[in-house]
């Protein structure tokens, strides 16, 4: 379907594909980005037709580096695209910041994946934030055609511009699919070449730079001023409903869909209209004035901050002359909450109240026996690590080595699937957890409050992608200043949690070519710090070297705990051990185990026999890794190595 | 059919639910249906529930997510999955087609939750709608062949009940464009299976 | 008696500072562990009831129910507890041991015991990087690696669980008052477990004022230089009041005052100093360098005492009355302080809540009544 060369054909699409067939249409030739749900899917697509596409798509080390290759496309005169998760922009903001100032060349396009509500983020950052504070034009899809038609857009407007544009989507329309007419793709393989002997001056010929940064800062607005007017026309801003509603809903993104929903729903579309923005900033000021004045009461629906709101309402009191006194509906007021992702429901819920339409989603008698029978009969599922993941055994005996300790011993998070060792999969030993590669340097930060008299061993953990994400720096900091303090990574080979991307510890790049790939000991080892190595399957061994590590080694520490994804592709589906359980030897729920494995250890391979409380495993779910072999107190659990 | 036709296709990270839905929603797509579908499967590897929402219309795209209570048709691929959807999105006339094979949560596997015996369940069902038919798919795709087909009969029964204007060979065609050429018949077969079975459900 | 599991020991003893590292609880499951003198504990179980609790010495302790095990008697209000005769006593000629702390009276009877086959394995407390870990032993010719004292606390009780798991069934065991304490409490099938049998054959008690904290202790003497070459560590009986540290070339005099800074909390919780659950009870003769006293306590202490004596593996003097009354005085006083702390902490018969020991109220009372106690 990428390349389909069916023009006008119908296809059903997930949002991520329709904006890379956009951008194979806008005839995009580099790709770059970092990993992260909701926004993977669109550089894997890229990176799936590369070679036969003409494509340069690359997984970079982190976003502002993604940001940066991107741009060295533009510069070159070609079309560049650089896609990232919503908190991937703060990391790239530095680079955004100058690189809005000096300009773009070949049209060049920003997609950050929005995700409200948090589905699989730590945070529900906002990303339409930065497109105002960068003062850079910022467009948002409303259904699944647009996703394509405007990242194909998005790059001529980027090239009539001459400024990077920001194209924003969320989780429900990244991660869902819809109907999408396929647009003519664009197979020219244009020549790249940076051009800098023209004047210093010049936004085409000369060095690309931000000096002197009133001149071009000048330049940048002129270039918002334009986008503001070319929006104005722009067939991705349209109105739906009467002349004079008695209700204006403005809304953009995903929120149109939940707005038209709910409009139906209410059966009210004769009453109320829909604004449906696609250009978000700059607005453009015409268009909002004409229908602003046309209504008394204003609903404002977006996800998460009240962006828009905001800034209509200062342009409506700018113009309030015109427009005349109007009623907002939105965040600010409390009819829509200013957290989590926007359903149906609530726009439905804000217009029956604001337009007084009652309306029962759910007879309240049946959303109580719902509720009960659910809580009752319905047994949680708790998130937890794989059957063979090596995080639950490396945390086994993390834990295990900081009780021995006895000093009240913590572990600082980070970002990747062992996050979750937050909760019980991984015996709660993450106490702190913010941001990409932040577990180290906060635990940098710790490791220096010796003096204050804290005296708790610090530990932090971080992935091998994450390592060199952000990491590295922490680590560099932690040697530089004599932290003293323990990084443990956990390296199994590739960004497991959203899919297992390659990072630079790979030997194989985004499109599966074959490339260097960078050694993580030898990194450390350069630093400085005293650098360690592990394999978390030896438990027994990994506790002890945990602990010696903790109690007889200062200064910054790194152990590197090696031991492949559960789920990589050369561990999937082959065991390396044949494992069961002899129930005349398991203990069970007597006193001297109490089901260690089950209750405690929780690999979802072994299976508690709920008659007895003896274990069992589960061979079709265990992954043969022969760990908890080696934890069970009564030598109950056999292993033997399958034959190869 | 109802304008929007709305389907909840649920169950847990591994079992093919968000294949299911695309299948299902390209065979109506390309009967000239808008379709929208919904996915949430950002936990789906980790043993998490996975649940993808499809809108069906002949007017136009709708929203990626059913509001409360508006379900016409929920397939569920895990049995306790079922209960869990019909709680936010349920309501009496909303049909249900399920497996019957559990998928225990890992707190159950633990011996710290319990799971509901299959008539506990069908009788909690029974409690919230009118229209609940179980059919063991797991086990008819481990006779056919592989587990993982039980999504494919799980369609099948969906469009045996008749709800929706589901033509074989647009599935056909579906299947064809999906899995390399061998695989096509068994896929058609769990298919037809499938429909059959949803006439002749478990009984308990 | 009432046995609770581990949610109790982990509140009541581990968080709350009573915990004596005695290592009872270690060994017998996969949640408890020691580590330099200290025990933690792993994740939790959640079992109501548990060896853990019904082991350990400072969680529900019924003295009288104990002492009538042993004794056949309550629990009563005197110096010693129950006991047959006492003697002065030192190792013999016949024992060959050297290295002890005192007089050799503990590490000859444990050899000898071994030779003769009253038991068939000991249980002592041997010296590793500073700390002391239990040390199990088969044969007589390794006592030696294990005479003399560790003034750290150590989690000797652990030993036992290994030997008892180990299949061993007739153990010496060699222990501080506290140590004994747990020993006795295990020795009497606190859950019941069918086909149980005693397996300690000999348990030996040392008196003990107090023990210290591993840790710190280690890093005191860390501080003074290579520990292996620590020849001789001893605590001289009083009016001298300074521990004497001797190594390879050096001797160090520390004073009482800097070490009893380092007595973990725990111990000022403890009523025992004769260990009174033991079948011999060894410690120092104060004002003799060369002496032990020996509180001999049961039949088969007596037996295995006498025939030791016989056989030249002790020698053996009578001891005047007077000669006893300070240890009577001591052990007295720690009494009165060891519990009347508990009883103030409502640690004793406690209705609600944590209970470390109960015993006869009018028992207690007369105690804590009991004559001045001094310093
Ligand atoms: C912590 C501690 C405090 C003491 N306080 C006093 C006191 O206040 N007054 C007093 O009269 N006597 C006290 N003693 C006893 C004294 O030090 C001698 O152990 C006792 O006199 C026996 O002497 P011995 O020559 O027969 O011992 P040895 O023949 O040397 O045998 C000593 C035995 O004790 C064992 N042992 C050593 N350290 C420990 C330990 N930490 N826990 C358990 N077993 C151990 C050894 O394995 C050895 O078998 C204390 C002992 C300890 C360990
Ligand atoms: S850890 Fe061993 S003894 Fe305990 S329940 Fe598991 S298999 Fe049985
Ligand atoms: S061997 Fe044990 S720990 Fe490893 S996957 Fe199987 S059940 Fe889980
Ligand atoms: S109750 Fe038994 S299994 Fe549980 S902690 Fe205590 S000794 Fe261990
Ligand atoms: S006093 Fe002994 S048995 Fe009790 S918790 Fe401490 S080490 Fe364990």
């Amino acid at each position: 379907m990428l390349l389909s060369k069916s023009e006008g054909k119908e296809f059903l699409l997930m949002g991520n594909q329709a904006i890379a067939r956009g951008a194979l249409e806008a005839g995009v030739s580099v790709a770059a980005g970092y990993p992260g749900t909701p926004s993977s899917e669109i550089i894997e697509n890229l990176a799936s037709v590369a070679p036969e596409a003409d494509l340069y798509v690359e997984w970079s080390v982190n976003e502002k580096v993604s940001l940066e290759v991107a741009a060295a496309g533009s510069f070159a005169g070609l079309r560049s695209l650089c896609v990232m998760k919503q908190n991937g922009v703060n990391v790239a903001s530095d680079f955004l910041l100058h690189l809005v100032l000096s300009g773009t060349r070949g049209g060049m396009v920003l997609i950050p994946c929005d995700d409200p509500g948090a589905i699989s983020s730590v945070n529900e950052g906002e990303s339409r934030y930065f497109a105002r504070l960068m003062e850079i034009p910022l467009l948002e899809p409303g259904d699944f055609q647009e996703a394509k038609d405007m990242t194909k857009w998005a790059f001529s407007l980027s090239e009539e511009l001459g400024n990077v544009v920001m194209l924003r989507s969320v989780t429900r329309l990244s991660h869902a699919s819809g109907n999408v007419k396929l647009g003519a793709l664009n197979r020219t393989k244009p020549a790249a070449k940076f051009n800098f002997s023209g004047n210093l001056l010049d936004a085409k010929t000369g060095p690309v730079i931000t000096a002197p940064v009133p001149f071009r800062h000048t330049q940048q607005q002129g270039k918002l001023k334009k986008a503001a007017a070319l929006f104005e026309t722009s067939p991705f801003n349209r109105y739906e409903g009467p002349e004079n509603p008695e209700l204006l809903i403005i809304t953009s993104s995903a929120c149109y869909l939940y707005s038209r929903e709910a409009l139906r729903v209410l059966d009210t579309e004769k009453r109320a209209g829909i604004l449906k923005l696609g250009t978000t900033w700059p607005l453009p000021p015409e268009l909002l004035k004409k229908h602003l004045a046309a209504a008394e009461k204003v609903l404002i629906v977006e996800e998460v901050l009240p962006f828009l709101e905001e800034n209509i309402k200062i342009l409506a009191m700018e113009n309030i002359d015109s427009i005349g006194k109007i009623k907002f509906f939105g965040k600010n007021d409390g009819t829509l909450p200013s957290v989590n992702e926007m359903n149906p429901d609530y726009v439905i819920k804000a217009i029956s109240s604001i337009l007084n339409i009652p309306y029962t989603g759910m007879p309240e008698e049946y959303e109580k026996s719902g509720q009960i029978l659910s809580f009752t009969k319905s047994p949680n599922r708790e998130l937890t690590f794989c059957p063979g993941c090596p995080h639950r055994a490396s945390y086994w005996s993390i834990n295990r080595a900081l009780t021995l300790n006895g000093e009240n011993g913590f572990v600082c998070g980070d970002i990747g699937c062992y996050t979750m060792a937050i909760l019980p999969a991984g015996f709660g030993t993450i106490k702190t957890a913010h941001s990409m590669g932040s577990g180290t340097g906060v635990a940098s930060g710790f490791g220096k409050l010796k003096s204050f008299g804290m005296n708790q061993p610090v530990v932090s953990v971080c992935g091998d992608s994450t390592f060199f994400h952000a990491g590295m720096p922490a680590l560099v900091n932690a040697v530089h200043n004599n932290s003293d303090m323990l990084l443990v990574i956990l390296d199994n080979s590739g960004t497991a949690m959203t899919g297992f991307q390659p990072h630079p510890g790979i030997p194989s790049g985004a499109a599966g070519n074959e490339l260097p790939s960078v050694d993580i000991e030898g990194i450390c080892r350069s630093i400085g710090a005293k650098t360690f190595t592990a394999d978390p399957f030896n438990v027994a061994e990994t506790e002890k070297k945990v602990l010696e590590i903790i109690e007889n080694e200062r200064g910054p520490r790194v152990l590197i705990m090696r031991q492949g994804c559960a789920l990589s592709p050369e561990k999937k589906g082959k065991k390396k051990y044949n494992v069961s359980v002899d129930s005349n030897i398991c203990k069970g729920s007597d006193c001297g185990c109490n089901r260690l494995c089950t209750r405690v250890f929780r690999c979802p391979g072994l299976v508690c026999d709920s008659a007895t409380g003896k274990a069992m495993i589960d061979e079709i779910i265990c992954a043969g890794c022969g760990v908890c072999a080696d934890i069970c107190p009564s030598g109950a659990i056999k292993r033997s190595e399958v034959a190869l | 059919m109802i304008d929007p036709f709305n389907i909840i296709i649920t169950g847990v990270g591994g079992q093919g639910n968000v294949l299911a839905a695309r299948m299902l929603g390209n065979t109506l797509a390309k009967a000239g249906y808008y379709v929208t579908i919904g996915e949430t499967f950002g936990a789906s590897q980790r043993g998490g529930s996975v649940m993808s929402h499809l809108r069906i219309s002949k007017e136009s795209a709708w929203s990626p997510q059913i509001p409360k209570g508006k379900a016409h048709l929920i397939i569920a691929l895990e049995p306790v999955e079922s209960l869990r959807v019909l709680a936010a999105y349920g309501n009496r006339d909303v049909k249900i087609v399920s497996n019957t094979r559990p998928i225990y949560p890992v707190g159950v596997i633990c011996g710290d939750l319990a799971y509901p015996s299959l008539p506990d369940l069908n009788s909690a069902v029974a409690q919230l709608c009118d229209d609940a038919r179980f059919i063991n798919a797991t086990e008819e795709a481990v006779a056919l062949g592989h587990p993982i087909l039980s999504n494919v009969i799980m369609v099948g029964a969906a469009a045996g009940l008749g709800l929706l204007p589901i033509d074989d060979e647009a599935f056909k065609s579906v299947i064809s464009e999906n899995v390399p050429e061998s695989k096509i018949e068994i896929n058609m077969k769990a298919y037809r299976k499938g429909k059959e079975m949803v006439g002749d459900p478990v009984k308990f | 008696m009432q046995v609770k599991g581990s949610k109790e020991i982990r509140a009541g003893v581990l968080d709350s500072g009573l915990c004596t590292g005695c290592g009872a609880c270690v060994s017998l499951c996969p949640y408890y562990a020691t580590h330099k003198g200290k025990t933690v504990m792993h994740f939790s179980c959640t079992r109501e009831e548990g060896r853990c609790h019904a082991h350990c010495p400072r969680a529900e302790v019924n003295l009288d129910r104990i002492s009538s095990q042993f004794f056949g008697e309550e629990y009563s209000a005197s110096p010693f507890g129950s006991y047959i005769n006492i003697h002065s006593a030192r190792a013999g000629d016949k024992a060959g041991v050297s290295g002890f702390q005192t007089a050799g009276t503990v590490s000859a009877l444990i050899k000898f015991a071994l030779e003769k086959g009253y038991i068939d394995s000991a249980v002592l407390t041997k010296n590793e990087e500073g700390f002391g870990v239990p040390f199990v032993i088969d044969n007589p010719g390794d006592v030696e690696k294990a005479s003399g004292s560790r003034y750290s606390v150590s989690p000797t009780v652990k030993g036992v669980n290994d030997a008892i798991n180990s299949g061993r069934r007739k153990i010496g065991a060699v222990g501080t008052p506290c140590q004994t304490l747990a020993v006795a409490q295990l020795r009497g099938n606190p859950l019941k477990q069918e086909g149980f049998t005693d397996p300690i054959a000999l348990s030996i008690g040392l008196f003990c004022t107090w023990a210290l904290t591993a840790s710190d202790f280690t890093a005191l003497m860390k501080s003074m230089g290579d520990i292996s070459t620590i020849r001789k560590l001893d605590i001289p009986p009083p009016p001298a009041s300074s521990m004497e540290i001797e190594t390879g070339n050096k001797s160090y005099i520390i004073p009482l005052d800097d070490i009893r800074k380092l007595i973990p909390e725990a111990c000022s919780y403890c009523h025992d100093m004769t260990a009174e659950f033991a079948d011999i009870s060894v410690g120092v003769y104060e004002g003799k360098t060369k002496q032990n006293i020996a509180i001999i306590r049961t039949e088969r202490g007596r037996k295995i005492f006498e025939e030791a004596v016989n056989a030249g593996y002790l020698e053996t003097e009578k001891i005047p009355e007077e000669a006893i009354a300070p240890l009577a005085a001591a052990s007295m006083n720690k009494k009165k302080k060891g519990l009347g702390k508990l009883a103030g902490a409502n640690l004793i018969n406690s209705e609600t809540g944590h209970t470390v020991i109960r015993m006869k109220k009018s028992t207690l009372e007369s105690i804590l009544k009991g004559g001045a106690s001094c310093c």
